[in-house]
């Protein structure tokens, strides 16, 4: 595509939609929204990005290997967070009880090891948003 | 460490195996699969530690974060599914072992990375459907294993991979949409996803909201016997398993449609329970569905011309067997059911491991071709007679004893009808059977003079085969050590 | 009129189930393979309303502590949760099986199941 209107407008959207979608993410556990609907708003920025620039540009900011390895990393961080609460106090995905700090109700940092799982959960939204995409118009499935 | 984590592991273990395939990319392909089968081996030997465990010292429940069971999700590990996780464990390392040996055939060598990712994926799924106790996970579960089987069976990229891939998506997503509404249908009525708080609460929730819990019934009944490929709705199975590589196609016939059953088991005794079921008739609804797959799976597969379709139809047949023993909605239908999971799956995998080294290696699928083939190998042909001889239920084999037990637990219910299906439905089996192996063994003219070309195959794909010949027959000689875990998992489920 | 009110009060319920239907019928009926994918997103859809419309609790606000409320009502967000899970489910079915109707038309030409049926019988009657 090489309207210019288009591509200025998307210039200058994509960092406000990529901020709002870390805002949910990191919002996750205490408002409405979380890992799941702020990666989805990441991974579509990156769409809009591809499909304005072309797959050239695309591959250049974020690379099929990269997708590969936040894929893998999101569910191997969220896995690692769970092994934590498994070895402190002996059941999987414990999250007081294992020593995360609970924090005061309302803040950012509270609800102990939540944050941490909406990061996780964000990078591999976002990422399996952005390679499904790739994997389509490369015809890879 | 507790004994208490093992479950939870062996999932994660799988998770992480998958997780690392990919990585492992540039490393020699060696070092995935001795990777792969430490951890096979190892989540067998742990589920083997884990059946023991329960039927002598407890019961296990697992929440996860130490929520309460109404909250969080709960895994419970007793009898039932400690026993069918270890045969899960020991079918896909027979499996895994005969498909290092280089034979997971029409698959690209760049894609057997991403064979083994799904194949892993599709272990965690099944254990976690056979683990845990709540409703909804057990959704997710179902659905990440059919996400995974439509990869697995489109893996092979050949045209008609791809329709039969998708015929697949569409029926199976009808069946766990319905599943879903139904499960909605209970949350309703009961307000809990947990089963063992459901099936306490069933009762009130049955006298309150009689029609809640019918439509929620007929709906699950629907969705998982698409899911279990159930006599009306199986037109996806023949064409999916016979498209995808012959080793999925031993996972998918022998483990991942019992899976379904075996939900659906779970469903049926500890949702519902069986006062409600027995008030609805179910127990005639699925005897009669059971009785007309057994005689038209059968039918069907004596026309088929390609022996992997032929293994197909007769899949449906078998889980015909399963569902009349299911449906019996006793301790001895059950108890014959469960047998013939184990001794089908058993069969079913050697008849697939087998046929797949003859397609590997003669390139031929046409039952036709099969004439003289015990000739040139009679390690493969030996095999598939054996297991062909237990689907048709000679005794001495493990499908003799199933046959027997079923026969015996129809006649308790005097259900004289459906051992006379059941006895058609074996002599159908002989029609289509035993002709195979009777050319195979006698008929030497097309192979005379190629004797030289006697089969050279690597062991790692010999010894699965010859491990699996030699599990059928030590099976219908000695029973009576599996039947008690057998009956002990029925003592679960019914309890 | 009391069958009206009647409608009225489950209006939730008789749409979800109206979706359902709909999307069965599309998945069903349809020789276009898109459409069948469509009909199984609305089939989704469905379902989802049916389940979210279980939590709602007339009058309730969304379960987030606001030291604002006195003994405030809150609509059950189980049912929310659960749905979001199914959500993504059916997003990956779907995104699955168009790359399936991709490969599909690459081979075939045609994305109509009746066309891809005689396709296929007259390429086993060639073998």
């Amino acid at each position: 595509m090489n309207d210019i209107i288009i591509k200025n407008i998307t210039r200058i959207i994509i960092p406000f939609a990529q901020a709002y979608g870390i805002f949910i993410i990191i919002n996750g556990h205490i408002s409405p929204g979380g890992g799941f609907a702020g990666g989805a708003i990441v991974g579509t920025s990156l769409i809009l990005y591809t499909l304005v620039f072309g797959r050239e540009k695309g591959k250049k900011k974020f690379s099929h290997k990269t997708s590969e390895i936040a894929e893998s990393g999101g569910i191997m961080w969220f896995v690692t967070v769970g092994l934590i609460g498994l070895f402190i106090a002996g059941r999987f995905l414990t999250n007081l009880d294992a020593g995360f700090p609970e924090g005061v109700i309302g803040d950012i940092l509270s609800g102990g090891m939540i944050p941490l799982l909406m990061i996780g959960i964000g990078i591999k939204v976002a990422s399996t948003m952005i390679s499904l995409f790739n994997l389509i118009i490369d015809e890879g499935i | 460490m507790n004994i208490e984590q093992l479950p939870i592991i062996n999932l994660l273990l799988f998770l992480l195996m998958a997780l690392v395939i990919p990585l492992l990319k540039r490393r020699p392909f060696k070092l995935t699969l001795i990777l792969g089968f430490i951890v096979l081996g190892f989540v067998f030997v742990s589920s083997g530690y884990l059946l023991w465990y329960v039927n002598n010292i407890d019961i296990i429940h697992y929440t996860f974060g130490g929520h309460e069971a109404r909250f969080g999700i709960e895994f419970i590990i007793d009898p039932f599914s400690a026993l069918f996780t270890t045969i899960i464990a020991g079918l896909a390392t027979i499996i895994y072992i005969y498909s290092s040996g280089d034979a997971t055939e029409g698959i690209e060598k760049t894609e057997y990375g991403r064979y083994y990712v799904l194949l892993f994926i599709l272990l965690m799924s099944m254990f976690g459907i056979l683990y845990t106790n709540d409703l909804f996970n057990t959704y997710v579960f179902i659905e990440i294993l059919s996400i995974t089987t439509c990869a697995i069976i489109s893996i092979k990229k050949k045209k008609d991979t791809y329709t039969a891939a998708f015929r697949y998506v569409m029926m199976n997503e009808l069946g766990s949409l319905s599943y879903l509404f139904g499960v909605a249908l209970i949350y309703m009525a009961t307000g809990f996803t947990n089963i063992t708080l459901i099936g306490e609460t069933m009762q009130n929730a049955y006298a309150l909201y009689p029609v809640n819990i019918i439509i929620a019934l007929s709906f699950m009944i629907i969705g998982l016997g698409i899911k279990a490929a159930i006599f009306p709705f199986h037109i996806w199975l023949p064409d999916a398993h016979s498209a995808a590589p012959s080793t999925s196609s031993a996972i998918l016939s022998a483990i991942v449609i019992k899976v379904y059953i075996l939900v659906f088991v779970k469903v049926l005794f500890r949702v519902f329970n069986i006062d409600i079921l027995n008030e609805m008739n179910i127990s005639t609804i699925l005897l009669v569905l059971a009785g007309v797959g057994m005689i038209m799976g059968s039918v069907f597969a004596i026309a088929q011309k390609d022996v992997k379709r032929m293994l197909g139809y007769s899949s449906v047949a078998q889980m015909g067997y399963i569902l009349l023993g299911v449906g019996l909605l006793s301790f001895d239908g059950l108890r014959a059911a469960f047998f013939h999971i184990l001794s089908h799956g058993l069969m079913k995998t050697a008849l697939f491991l087998s046929v797949g080294e003859i397609i590997y290696y003669k390139k031929t699928r046409k039952v036709n071709d099969f004439d003289g083939m015990g000739f040139i190998m009679p390690v493969a042909m030996g095999v598939f007679s054996i297991a062909a001889l237990g689907m048709i239920g000679i005794p001495l084999t493990s499908g003799f004893i199933s046959k027997l037990n079923l026969g015996l637990a129809v006649l308790d219910h005097n259900q004289v009808i459906f051992l006379v299906i059941l006895i058609i439905s074996s002599l159908l089996n002989v029609i289509y059977y035993l002709p195979i192996i009777i050319l195979a063994f006698l008929k030497n003219e097309k192979y005379r003079y190629r004797m030289k070309s006697i089969e050279d195959t690597p062991r790692t794909m010999i010894a699965p085969l010859i491990l699996l010949g030699v599990l059928i027959i030590i099976l219908g000689l000695f029973p009576n050590q599996v039947m008690i875990l057998i009956e002990a998992a029925v003592n679960s489920i019914m309890s | 009129m009391l069958i009206l009110e009647k409608i009225i009060d489950n209006i939730n319920y008789i749409g979800a189930v109206a979706l359902f239907v709909i999307g069965l019928r599309i998945v069903v009926t349809h020789s276009n393979l898109i459409k069948r994918i469509m009909g199984i997103n609305i089939m989704g859809t469905g379902v989802f309303l049916f389940f979210v419309a279980i939590g709602n609790v007339t009058g309730g606000i969304p379960p987030i502590i606001n030291n604002n409320q006195i003994n405030p009502v809150y609509i059950n967000p189980i049912p929310s949760v659960l749905i979001l899970t199914g959500i993504v489910v059916v997003v990956s079915i779907t995104v699955y099986s168009l790359s399936l109707v991709i490969r599909i038309y690459e081979n075939y030409n045609t994305i109509d199941q009746t066309e891809l049926s005689k396709l296929m019988s007259e390429e086993d009657n060639e073998h």
